[in-house]
């Protein structure tokens, strides 16, 4: 068995173990209230099992990472792949930073979650092992990555503690104003995830079942005068077209559950045949994303919200405040010697400049700001609580849209990462 | 909260201390100003209550932009502007990605009427625009600003703190603790003292009351990065100033020594070398189907004029000062220059063409000489013909209105236009146009400008006899040429914000105040963050002395940040 292979088997050993992990967590604090059980014994006991399988995981996952390392020649974070399994460890490694100071039971429920679901997320792209190009062949590729997802890793942590606080403290029994507001939005955040999960379902139910779909567009540019310069792209769909690239024609198609062609074709201002299989991409999981979700209220018939929320008895709000705070205090400074100062530093190696307003550097600095104002508001003005808690979900939102959405929707000097 | 200055003028303390207006507790005895009802309520414990330049009564004018930048309440406007701004311009590529492209027309054919709007608003140069510079200078004002307003009363409440303070400033703190004591007062806390200093704490103790410090250094932290930011804001202004900033992107033939513009350097290409990875290098899943590079490099080297610098006539002198292999990764430096691999042309350059002069009508042939594309010599004798360089043209094209013109200063077209003098011709000479390139001289019909210029009955010709007459640069590396003499500085600011970040986030500023008196411990307790940790520290403290108190016991409410 080579090395590749082994870093593959304990990367799954891992998924396995986290989701484990994840479900006696969950026991460790749903349990509580079983019948003929001393609660707190109950929370520590199944707390302390629930930890030990995370930790088996982390190391797991860490071995795959040295593993990989040493049968590609280079560090693992080259390409989209790489990096969000990274990331996921990271997370956990954040985790496991913050549980070591809190002890709090409860993290566990939805920080191990979160490793999860980029897991999974990394799954999505092309696996093998890529020889580095001339750009990515630095030391900084080692450190201003690593760094960066580490920084981003805290933020996560902060972001579950922050949606654990408003779990926790919102009043989803209430119907003032106020707090239905609080109740949909704190719905709305629960949803984003369901489609998440709801993306990362389809993906992997057609891919199981091997399904493709083919267009072809023909591109006619004028270059110069009289100079016709014709293109074609072609696109291939891995889940049934609900919609078109925008003037293409089908070259193969698949017929899915009597779909013998796509239904509408995307809009003109969807640039390119790329555009079209990723607005399909966001159709499908919306779609899928609402029916999970669906299912979900059948079964708890109520809003998620009001469903989680007693699962959050008895925990502290302050602690639940402090955590999320404290997860973004260790994370930024880390984030900005990842994302920002090595950053410079290595575009000022490659490229010359230290700073070229890429897409990618700008959302690195809009995240930092965020995060900036988030410390100033709370420090200075006394935001602390709720307004803290609702900036700390958002930040995270802000992170994931530098990681991945700068790479799905603007395209820059970073798009080489592989993106699908 | 209680950010507002009390309205009451009156602002002396009980304890007999003067204080300034706008203070919130006493800087003496810490005792809240300006309450005229006992409350419970936490104290506001920033900048420890201290009255700051910006709520100075009756304001002047500068006062009052002076007041404008100190709010952090503007701070955080700024910073979200800005955040704004930044996300503006990422919504479509801005003009400074492309090289050359007519903006006005671009954003429009790309993407449509949205692309006309962002072109018209100016959103396709958002980071240069006076707007979004103006928010940065802002910031810049409002770091200055907010920082002075702060650190120096904050200095100066730090440096004298009373070790006894009122009772009443220790209740309402976050952390705090009443218990009973039984034993004597100053037995007790000097009992104290040892895990106290065990755990970093500096204390010092006045009778029955103790005043315990660590980490007074982390309060500097946020100060510290807001000079640092400073310092990397002024260094990015400096850039703009003439003489700091130099870049250019130049192509250097492989084999040919290269002016670089603006400076008295040379670089010479000596190879240019661009590798891929082979089959058995890349996963399965490509092999066949994909070309990945797998090195880009240009082996330099960098020579300085040292005489003859500027007179045309002479060979400027040349003497070699660095040499190095130019990769993606790693430029080329001397003294602030550094030149970066940027990009490659695998086209062959034409270098030099050695034509032989010769005679249509009898074949006879006078010989030949060097013609080099870049500094050709003036004039040359060939045989008994004399061929004086009139005009040369390296990219050769015709302008709107017909004339020769050079389309750029690379060599992809080159023509020359002589003045040939000698025997047989007449005595004012005869101009020839000369295409080296053989596809040219088809396309531009050498022969039917020559016989305009010369007339149907003209005799010369130059032509080149062999392949081995021509010399060509194989490839062409295009190199990044940069000075940027601010880059230390910029460097230096983000080095100070490190720092600061490090001492401001890592370490907290903690402090422990304590009173025994009447056989009733009253203590009160703040840190700038991390609660948590310091009720457990004082938990860990207590029992040091046998006094067992729960964590969660400690909290005043609130005490949360």
């Amino acid at each position: 068995m080579s090395l590749l292979d082994f870093s593959s088997d304990v990367f799954i050993a891992a998924f396995f173990l986290y989701s484990g992990a994840f479900m006696l967590f969950t026991i460790a604090i749903m349990g509580r209230k079983w019948s003929g059980r001393d609660p707190k014994a109950h929370t520590a006991r199944w707390g302390k099992v629930a930890f030990t399988v995370s930790s088996v995981g982390l190391l797991c996952h860490i071995a795959y990472f040295v593993t990989r390392w040493m049968g590609s020649g280079h560090i693992p974070v080259s390409n989209m792949y790489e990096f969000m399994t990274f990331l996921s460890m990271m997370v956990m490694v954040a985790f496991t930073v913050i549980f070591a100071i809190y002890r709090k039971i409860i993290l566990g429920v939805f920080a191990v979650p979160i490793s999860i679901i980029v897991m999974a997320y990394a799954a999505v792209f092309p696996q093998e092992v890529q020889p580095l190009i001339p750009s990515l062949q630095s030391i900084y590729l080692n450190i201003h990555v690593t760094l960066a997802a580490t920084g981003e890793s805290f933020f996560a942590v902060g972001f579950a503690a922050g949606l654990m606080y408003l779990l926790r403290t919102v009043k989803f029994d209430s119907v003032e104003k106020v707090d239905r507001k609080q109740q949909r939005l704190v719905e709305f955040t629960l949803f984003s995830i369901i489609v998440i999960i709801g993306f990362l379902g389809s993906v992997f139910a057609f891919r199981g079942a091997g399904y493709e779909t083919v267009f072809v567009r023909q591109n006619v540019t004028i270059d110069s005068p009289g100079q016709e310069n014709s293109t074609i792209e072609k696109v291939s769909y891995k889940m049934p077209p609900i919609v078109a690239p925008y003037h293409s024609e089908i070259e193969s198609f698949q017929s899915f559950l009597g779909m013998k062609a796509p239904l509408f074709e995307a809009p003109a201002w969807m640039n390119g045949v790329n555009a079209g299989r990723k607005f399909n991409t966001v159709i499908w999981s919306l779609i899928s994303g609402l029916l999970l979700y669906g299912v979900i209220r059948l079964i708890a018939r109520k809003p998620l919200g009001k469903a989680i929320h007693p699962v959050m008895d008895g925990i502290d709000e302050g602690d639940l405040d402090e955590i999320a705070y404290r997860a973004i205090a260790i994370g930024f400074p880390i984030f900005t010697l990842g994302a920002l100062i090595f950053a410079m530093i290595w575009a000022q190696v490659a490229w010359g400049r230290f700073w070229g307003w890429d897409p990618k550097e700008v959302w690195a600095l809009i995240t930092w700001l965020f995060y900036s104002a988030y410390l100033h508001l709370r420090l200075a003005r006394g935001w602390q609580g709720r307004k803290s808690a609702w900036l700390a979900v958002l930040g995270f939102l802000v992170v994931m849209f530098t990681l991945v959405g700068v790479n799905l929707v603007i395209a820059g000097l970073h798009s080489y990462a592989g993106t699908d | 909260m209680m950010g507002h200055a009390p309205f009451i003028a009156n602002t002396k303390c009980e304890c007999g201390h003067q204080n300034p207006v706008g203070t919130v507790l006493c800087e003496a005895c810490g005792k809240p100003i300006g309450e005229e009802f006992d409350s419970s309520e936490n104290l506001e414990m920033r900048y420890d209550g201290v009255a700051r330049r910006s709520q100075r009564v009756n304001p002047g004018v500068i006062d009052l932009i002076w007041n404008f930048f100190s709010s952090v309440k503007i701070a955080i406007y700024l910073i979200v502007l800005t955040l704004l701004g930044s996300m503006l311009g990422t919504v479509f590529p801005q003009e400074s990605t492309f090289l050359n492209i007519d903006a006005s027309t671009y954003y429009k054919e790309q993407y449509g009427a949205a692309g006309q709007i962002y072109y018209t608003l100016g959103f396709s140069h958002t980071y240069e625009s006076w707007w979004f510079v103006s928010l940065l200078v802002m910031i810049g004002a409002s770091l200055v600003i907010c920082s002075l307003d702060r650190v120096l009363p904050l200095y100066k409440a730090l440096t004298r703190q009373k070790i006894r303070k009122h009772r009443q400033f220790l209740t309402r703190q976050k952390v705090v603790l009443i218990a009973n004591i039984e034993e004597d007062p100053e037995v007790w806390v000097t009992r104290l003292l040892q895990p106290l200093k065990k755990k970093g704490y500096r204390v010092k103790v006045d009778g029955g009351a103790l005043l315990a410090e660590k980490h007074r250094f982390s309060r500097w932290g946020p100060y510290v990065i807001h000079i640092g930011l400073i310092i990397f804001l002024l260094a990015v202004l400096a850039r703009g100033l003439p003489g700091l900033n130099m870049d250019q992107h130049l192509a250097f033939p492989q084999g040919e020594i290269t002016r670089i513009p603006d400076t008295t350097y040379y670089l010479k290409n000596e190879k240019f070398k661009v590798e891929f990875y082979t089959e058995e290098e890349m996963p399965e899943e490509f092999r066949g189907k994909k070309v990945l590079p797998k090195l880009y490099q240009t082996s330099a080297v960098l020579y300085q004029c040292t005489a003859d610098c500027i007179d045309p006539s002479k060979e400027p002198q040349l003497s070699e000062v660095a040499a190095h292999d130019i990769q993606v990764n790693s430029p080329l430096e001397y003294k602030g220059l550094k030149a970066y691999q940027f990009d490659y042309d695998l086209t062959p350059v034409l270098r030099s063409v050695q034509p032989e002069l010769i005679n249509s009508a009898n074949g006879e042939s006078y010989g030949k000489f060097m013609l080099e594309m870049k500094n050709p010599e003036r004039s040359f004798q060939v045989g008994p013909y004399t061929l004086t360089l009139k005009e040369k043209y390296l990219d050769f094209g015709l302008n709107e209105e017909g004339q020769p013109v050079s389309k750029s200063p690379y060599p992809n077209a080159p023509a020359f236009l002589f003045l040939i003098k000698g025997p047989d011709l007449p005595s004012a000479g005869q101009q020839y146009f000369y295409f080296p390139k053989q596809v040219d001289k088809a396309q531009f019909q050498q022969a039917s400008i020559n016989d305009k210029l010369g007339g149907q009955d003209r005799f010369l010709e130059l032509d080149v006899a062999n392949m081995s007459d021509v010399d060509f640069a194989e490839s062409t590396a295009y190199l990044n040429i940069r000075v940027d003499r601010a880059m230390p500085f910029v460097w230096l600011g983000a080095g100070i914000v490190m720092l600061g970040l490090v001492l401001g986030f890592y370490w907290q500023h903690r402090r422990i105040w304590l009173i025994v008196s009447n056989g009733e411990l009253t203590l009160g307790g703040h840190t700038n963050k991390n609660w948590f940790g310091f009720r457990r520290e004082i938990v860990s403290i207590l029992e040091r002395v046998d006094m067992a108190v729960d964590e969660k016991s400690l909290d005043n409410g609130g005490g949360l940040a």
